[in-house]
Formats: structure tokens, C-alpha cells, sequence
């Protein structure tokens, strides 16, 4: 019994940290870097501009990805030098609060 | 004693008058500076390129891939010309298409529109490719000048003539940062004061493409309604170019004080530039490989070497592959380099009209953002107080617009009222009073 106590309460702490680590991504300090960088081609919101693509509306789990690959220098498309050349000054902490801003990020005419 | 008070007080009061006369001159005289206010007039847009006002206010405007429109000065939108696959369209070409920065760009309206009811647009074409286009290493003739009477109830535009062929594109990707196809096509058209119709075209990423005057490319035509060169330009190698030598000619207008015409490029990661035409002139831009010093570049072009691949110092840079290299003594110097930085300089206007004040005259440059390597982003319009003799500026004033986006084509319109079309698009109304 006091064994099964125990396990429920490692469990409900790993519960509670596995939540927290979910929790943690941060849209709106991924808004804040998403504007120092990424706005200048992909317009605010993640819109996408002239020959760069939309990246608004994805799910995290795909954003996270692609930025893991330009940031480990691989090649995806025509315009991955700029890519991977911005991916690699980010953190794991700045990818996925991009991704997070990302995910729902709706652009207006007054989006900045 | 009482006379040399009556002398004092004399004195005093025409000191009074003087002061008052002083105060009076001065705010006579004080600084014009307008109260400048932006407005959204359309939204919703695929990627605005340029537009082009009728005299009664109707504003013809470019999606880069879907076509050419109007809102008439009514308020109604008419779709007239659109690309191959473009729905909605009243009439479209099918061998116009879209491809990275290509696509349906510059639309101008002839000076005697009210009575000729000529259009000029400019795209991307399949039409005229040839046995050409393969490769990226040759002959490409893939973008287009295209003229058409437009109706007068403004619903269609008809009887298309392609005046200009054979402006390059380039076909294939290439090992270069903004490496995909489609790249520097160039594509603002306006008219200058001489009547002949200006055409700005890009480099292609083609190395040899801007110093070899046998090819469209980096260079800047001027022709008339026909296409036919200008009988006092003096390029032998094809007389339909006015200057070469450029990289990406996205900005071009003519000062409104004594007409002469300008252009503003977007630099290669330095050094974006303003630069006084002169007929016959050298931009300096030469992105070949194995001159000037250089080895071989990546697919034979040079533009963004050294160390493509990586951020680094814009002088550095700019040292490798100039955006105006002094090697060539028919250089025409740039008046402005955006303090050395490239942040996306993509078109330029002259501001016309009273109502801008201590602005009036001054070249509104958009600039689109573009921050990599230690160079500051910025999406705004720059104000440039260019010199008399068109050699150097006296200062640069950031336009107030309240809005930071990337903003593509600029032109004066009604109301002497700035309209800016932006990649995100939007047109914006910018107004001065």
C-alpha cells in the first residue's frame, strides 16, 4: 500500500513536470522573437510575403522540426541558406515558443 | 531730464516693433512639417506589386501571381488580365506565370491615356523561351513588356502586344542563398518627362549578366511605345538601354525639379543604393566570377560571395563584390548606401505637392525588412533629401506611417497622396497636410 502511495506520487509530480514542460512554451515571448527575425520575410503573423512562405497555423510538433533542421544545417528548399543561417542562433526554449506563437497566430491589417 | 525719458520711451517702443516685426517674419517663415497619416484603402490582396492611376483617380493594380486589376475611382473592383490558372479574370495569358519573385510586376499608364487608353504591363512569360532557358547558363528570354488598350467603361483590356521580349529569367535554382528560380527580375515601368517609357530589369543571377550589353539583364531600357530604343541612347550593343550595370532595378521615378531619373536597388547583404542615372551609365554592379580578384563562385556567380552561407560584415562583403565598383570609369556613383546595410530596398517616388512640406521633393524609398547578419531589420519608408547634382544626400528622415511592413511599390497619386502596395497585401493612402 505504502508502495503503491509512493509510485502515485512520483507519478502525479512526473504528471505535474511533464505538464509544466508542455505549459512552458511561451507564445507571447515567441511573438517577441518571431519580431526580431522571422517577421522580415514572413511578414507579421507568420503570413508569409512575397516569395516566403506562410508558416502561421501549424501545429507545433511541425514547426519544432523544421526548425531543428535548418538549425542543424540541412538543406529543404531554395531559400534554406537564409533558413538555416537564422535557425542557428536560436535555443530549444526560442524554437518552441516560436512555434507555439506560431500555431495561432492570426494576421490582420494591424498585426505587428 | 524729461526729454531724455521721452527719448528712452521712444526708443523703447520702436525696440517693441522691431521684436514684434521679428516674431511676425519668423512665423512666416517657420518649418512646413507635415502631419502624415496612412490609410488602408485595399486589403485582402495577393502580393501588390505596383499600381497606376487613371487622371480620374481609378488605380490600376498588380498581384504578382494572379493579375492585373482596377478599383475605379467609383469604389468597384474589375479583375481584366490575369495569369495562366488565375480565376475571376475577364481575359487572361496563359503563358504568363508566377515563380519566386517573378510574376506579373510593373503596370504603367501611357501619358496620353486619356485619349490612346494604353496600358503597359510587365510579367513573366513562357512565350518567347525558345530553344532557350535550360539552363541557368544561357539565354533565357522569360520576362516581358506587354501593352493593351484599356475600355472605356475600364471592365476589359484588349488587342495585347508584346513590345519587349526578350528581358532574362532565370529558370533553374541555384547555389545561392536566395538561390530558388524567378530571382531580380527588375519590373518597375514609368514614363519619364521625355515621353519615352523607362524599364528597370534585374541581374538574374546570372554573373555575367549586368557588364554584357548583348542580354536583358541588369539593365535599364528606355523605348517608346513600340518598344523601339530611344534614338540618343548610345549602348551599340542594343540600343534599347538607357544604363547598365545594375543588380535588381525595382525603384525607378524622375525628380519632379529638373526630371531627371533615379532608381533605388535592393543591395546584395550591403549597400543598398540610390544612384543618378546617366545616359550610357555603369551601375558598377559586375557579380562575375573569376575578376576583379575573385575566384569561382558558386554556379558562376559572385553576387552574395564571400561566405555565401554565412552572416558577416557588410563592408567586408561589399569589399569582395561592390554594388558600384570603381573599376569602371563610366561608374555612375550611388548618391546614397543605406549606410552600407541591404535591408530590401524595393521601389522609390518623389513627393510631390505642398501639402508634404519641408518633405516635398524628397525620394520616399520603400524599404522591405531583410535582417540577417548583424543588419537591423527595418520595414518603413525612408524620406532621402538628395543633393542638387544627385551625388550624395543631405539627409534621411524615416516616414512616419504608424505602420512597419514590407513595403513593394510606392507611387504618388491622387491628392498628391503617397500609395504603397506591400507583400503582406495591403495598398496603403499615406497623406500629408
Amino acid at each position: 500500500m505504502i508502495a503503491i502511495m509512493t509510485f502515485s506520487r512520483y507519478l502525479g509530480i512526473i504528471c505535474f513536470l511533464f505538464s509544466f514542460q508542455i505549459q512552458a512554451a511561451d507564445a507571447i515571448a515567441g511573438k517577441v522573437r518571431y519580431n526580431q527575425t522571422c517577421i522580415n520575410c514572413h511578414g507579421p503573423a507568420g503570413k508569409g510575403a512575397s516569395s516566403y512562405p506562410k508558416i502561421s497555423g501549424k501545429e507545433v510538433a511541425y514547426t519544432i522540426e523544421k526548425l531543428g533542421i535548418y538549425r542543424s544545417g540541412i538543406e529543404i528548399g531554395p531559400n534554406s541558406a537564409l533558413m538555416i543561417m537564422g535557425a542557428k542562433a536560436l535555443t530549444d526554449e526560442e524554437i518552441a515558443n516560436i512555434a507555439e506563437y506560431l500555431k495561432d497566430a492570426k494576421y490582420d491589417v494591424n498585426s505587428l | 531730464m524729461k526729454v531724455f525719458t521721452s527719448f528712452n520711451l521712444l526708443l523703447s517702443f520702436i525696440a517693441l516693433l522691431m521684436l514684434l516685426a521679428t516674431t511676425s517674419s519668423h512665423a512666416e517663415k517657420g518649418m512646413n512639417v507635415p502631419a502624415i497619416g496612412s490609410m488602408v484603402v485595399m486589403s485582402g490582396l495577393e502580393n501588390p506589386w505596383d499600381v497606376a492611376f487613371t487622371p480620374d483617380g481609378s488605380m490600376f493594380y498588380t498581384e504578382k501571381c494572379k493579375g492585373l486589376s482596377i478599383k475605379t475611382s467609383s469604389g468597384s473592383t474589375n479583375a481584366l488580365y490575369g495569369m495562366k490558372g488565375s480565376k475571376g479574370y475577364k481575359n487572361a495569358g496563359d503563358d504568363l506565370f508566377c515563380e519566386g519573385q517573378a510574376g506579373m510586376l510593373g503596370v504603367e499608364l501611357d501619358p496620353n491615356f486619356e485619349k490612346n487608353r494604353t496600358l503597359y504591363l510587365y510579367s513573366s512569360s513562357t512565350k518567347y523561351h525558345g530553344s532557350g532557358c535550360k539552363t541557368n547558363f544561357e539565354r533565357c528570354d522569360g520576362n516581358i513588356v506587354m501593352k493593351f488598350t484599356v475600355s472605356k467603361d475600364l471592365k476589359s483590356v484588349s488587342g495585347r502586344n508584346d513590345i519587349v521580349r526578350d528581358i532574362q529569367y532565370k529558370p533553374f535554382k541555384s547555389n545561392q542563398p536566395f538561390g530558388g528560380p524567378g530571382a531580380h527580375n527588375g519590373g518597375r515601368m514609368r514614363f519619364g518627362p521625355d515621353g519615352y517609357l523607362y524599364v528597370g530589369t534585374g541581374d538574374r543571377h546570372r554573373g555575367v549578366c549586368p557588364q554584357d550589353n548583348s542580354l536583358l539583364c541588369g539593365v535599364v531600357l528606355r523605348i517608346d511605345g513600340n518598344g523601339k530604343g530611344h534614338p540618343e541612347n548610345i549602348i551599340k550593343a542594343d540600343n534599347r538601354i538607357y544604363t547598365y550595370g545594375h543588380r535588381n532595378v525595382q525603384g525607378l521615378d524622375f525628380r519632379p525639379s529638373d526630371g531627371q531619373v533615379f532608381t533605388a536597388e535592393h543591395g546584395p547583404w550591403h549597400n543598398d543604393e540610390i544612384t543618378k542615372l546617366v545616359i550610357g551609365g555603369n551601375g558598377g554592379w559586375d557579380p562575375s566570377e573569376k575578376v576583379a580578384g575573385r575566384g569561382a563562385c558558386p554556379d558562376e556567380y559572385c553576387g552574395y560571395e564571400p561566405n555565401q552561407m554565412e552572416g558577416m560584415t557588410p563592408a567586408v562583403r561589399a569589399a569582395y563584390t561592390p554594388m558600384s565598383d570603381t573599376r569602371f570609369s563610366d561608374l555612375m556613383p550611388p548618391a546614397w548606401n543605406n549606410n552600407g546595410y541591404s535591408q530590401g530596398t524595393g521601389s522609390a517616388a518623389f513627393l510631390k505637392g505642398s501639402n508634404w512640406g519641408i518633405y516635398e521633393g524628397r525620394f520616399a524609398t520603400g524599404i522591405m525588412g531583410i535582417g540577417f547578419g548583424g543588419t537591423p531589420g527595418g520595414m518603413r519608408i525612408d524620406m532621402v533629401d538628395i543633393a542638387e547634382d544627385g551625388l550624395s544626400v543631405k539627409s534621411v528622415i524615416h516616414m512616419p506611417t504608424g505602420v512597419s511592413k514590407r513595403f513593394r511599390g510606392l507611387r504618388m497619386g491622387p491628392e498628391n497622396a503617397l500609395f504603397a502596395t506591400t507583400d503582406e497585401g495591403e495598398i496603403y493612402k499615406i497623406s500629408a497636410q
